[in-house]
């Protein structure tokens, strides 16, 4: 029997703790680091893949398909909404004072995509204007 | 003997890594793609070739990112084709091979690149932090053990009861690192003494620093093909003769620490495929896992290669060395070349691949050599892996 369900909790012998390293270090990479700098000058950058001709964004260093290293890097333009979604509750499950939309920006020609907040009114399909160059990225309808 | 087991004969054809370092710039999915390229380009195949992917990483917790199987998939080449992460704690290298030869051994696939990745310079402020919780919660945790103080406690077993001294286990270290120095992908080779290692810092007696493997990042990869196409891609298949694979109890307290059950029983089942029944006799090279320099003599002795306490002085005859009778650690093992824990394990197959196709440069030895052990070991002295390989 599950212990919510009996309600008791302080008459079972348990022993609390805590699982996790202090913290993490991610390094973004080759071409993390170039995509990151590029949106301090505000580009969008992707790779292309020598072979296929697919245009990787964020950039990568490699195609998944033809497994060969990617060669230029370059900037992409027409940013437009492939889906979204509107948040009107946190993950501790608190009502949020101003609902969040939050979309799916690709990019045409352009293969992948970057996670955004989208200010204005979300349609799919839509063109957007990037606000700003960062993490998370800001679009506006 | 031979066991009765049907399955199709697999062959190694091709093998990759990256250099293992202290801290590597690329993200694990850009090494995990670096080492497959190269173990493609080595077999001569295109990713269009390979049928089904085997990726191997040890905890979610190094590298930071949960679900490491499907995390590296794209890297590893696994994305839409059958893929399956494995992972057997520490063992997992040697586990990721295994895995590559049933899939091939099976009949289900005809050619597999088996993959090995591990990033442990992300979790700071050591990686040691991640096996906080292998431990008993009630029993031991409160003590807020670490890894090195139960191999610490073995490592002293292990003395007492065959009457081991701390130089005879340094010469463990200083061949492994010597080994290393010819190894392109080693991040410690050199030239160390048995005093180099008495004088080095005192981390948990009786393990100092220079008993101890370091902390790495890197990869690993190979390519397996069943044995009816593989003279289609090399001249020289290395043909994977045996593999086997045991988990002992986990509850470490209840096991003998002096002997490694858990590796003779692993061992007895790689041995009994391929048909050998006097290891000493029959082996003529071998990478034992070795991220502390006991560990190396305590597998020997498990892999049957020494009797029980008696590795240490074969070690000093030279028995083990490059150009002794069964060089052990060629490639210089994880206490030269690094410990990216699951690619550290591909690693040592790898190394024996690469000895037995006679590619090894200036890591071959001088020997003639025809059958080849890895071994690998795993998390709370209970997992074990082992494959043979004959060329």
């Amino acid at each position: 029997m599950s212990w919510d369900k009996r309600g008791r909790e302080n008459e079972l012998v348990t022993w609390k703790d805590v699982m996790e390293v202090e913290r993490y270090v991610y390094t973004a990479g080759p071409d993390g680091e170039k995509f990151l700098r590029g949106l301090r000058e505000g580009k969008i950058l992707g790779r292309k893949c020598p072979r296929c001709g697919r245009v990787y964004v964020p950039p990568r260093m490699y195609c998944e398909d033809c497994f060969v290293e990617n060669g230029e890097y370059v900037e992409v333009k027409e940013a437009y909404l492939d889906s979204f979604t509107t948040i009107y509750y946190d993950n501790a499950d608190r009502r949020l004072d101003q609902p969040i939309t939050v979309g799916l920006v690709r990019f045409k020609g352009a293969s992948g995509g970057l996670l955004a907040i989208v200010q204005g009114i979300p349609e799919i399909g839509k063109k957007v204007e990037i606000v700003e160059y960062g993490i998370p990225l800001r679009v506006r309808t | 003997m031979k066991t009765n087991l049907k399955f199709r004969r697999v062959a190694a054809i091709g093998a990759g890594m990256t250099p293992f370092r202290r801290r590597m710039l690329e993200t694990p999915q850009e090494m995990a793609w670096e080492a497959s390229r190269r173990a493609l380009d080595e077999a001569g195949l295109e990713l269009r070739d390979i049928d089904c992917v085997v990726i191997g990483s040890a905890p979610d917790a190094f590298d930071g990112v949960h679900m490491k199987g499907e995390y590296l998939a794209h890297g590893a080449g696994g994305v839409m084709r059958p893929s399956s992460r494995v992972y057997v704690g520490g063992a997992t290298g040697v586990m990721t091979a295994i895995a590559g030869w049933y899939h091939v051994a099976s009949g289900m696939c005809k050619k597999v690149l088996a993959v090995a990745e591990e990033k442990m310079s992300t979790g700071r402020p050591h990686p040691q932090a991640v096996f906080r919780y292998i431990w008993d919660p009630i029993t031991e945790k409160p003590l807020n053990p670490n890894l090195i103080w139960i191999f610490a406690m073995e490592m002293h077993r292990y003395m007492f009861v065959n009457k081991v001294s701390k130089e005879e286990i340094a010469l463990v270290s200083v061949k492994n690192k010597r080994n290393a120095a010819s190894n392109p992908y080693a991040q410690l080779g050199g030239e160390i003494t048995v005093d180099d290692v008495l004088r080095s810092e005192v981390l948990v007696w009786p393990v100092q620093l220079l008993d101890v493997s370091p902390v790495s990042d890197g990869a690993a990869a190979m390519v397996f093909v069943d044995g009816d196409i593989a003279r289609r891609y090399t001249d020289t298949p290395i043909w994977v003769e045996g593999v086997g694979w045991t988990l002992d109890n986990t509850s470490w307290p209840n096991r003998e620490l002096a002997y490694p059950r858990y590796l003779e029983n692993a061992a007895r089942m790689a041995y009994r495929m391929a048909g050998i029944e006097r290891p000493q006799k029959e082996i003529d090279v071998v990478e034992p896992y070795d991220p502390f320099d006991y560990k190396e003599l305590h597998h020997l002795e498990g892999l049957m290669l020494a009797k029980r306490g008696e590795a240490p002085l074969l070690l000093k005859e030279g028995f083990f060395d490059k150009d002794g009778d069964i060089p052990s650690s060629p490639s210089g093992g994880l206490l030269g070349v690094g410990n990216p824990i699951a690619a550290a394990g591909l690693m040592k197959v790898i190394s024996i691949y690469w000895q037995l196709k006679g590619t090894a440069g200036k890591m071959q030895v001088k020997r003639p050599v025809h059958t080849g052990v890895a071994q690998a070991w795993g998390d709370l002295m209970q997992a074990s892996t082992v494959m043979v390989m004959r060329n």
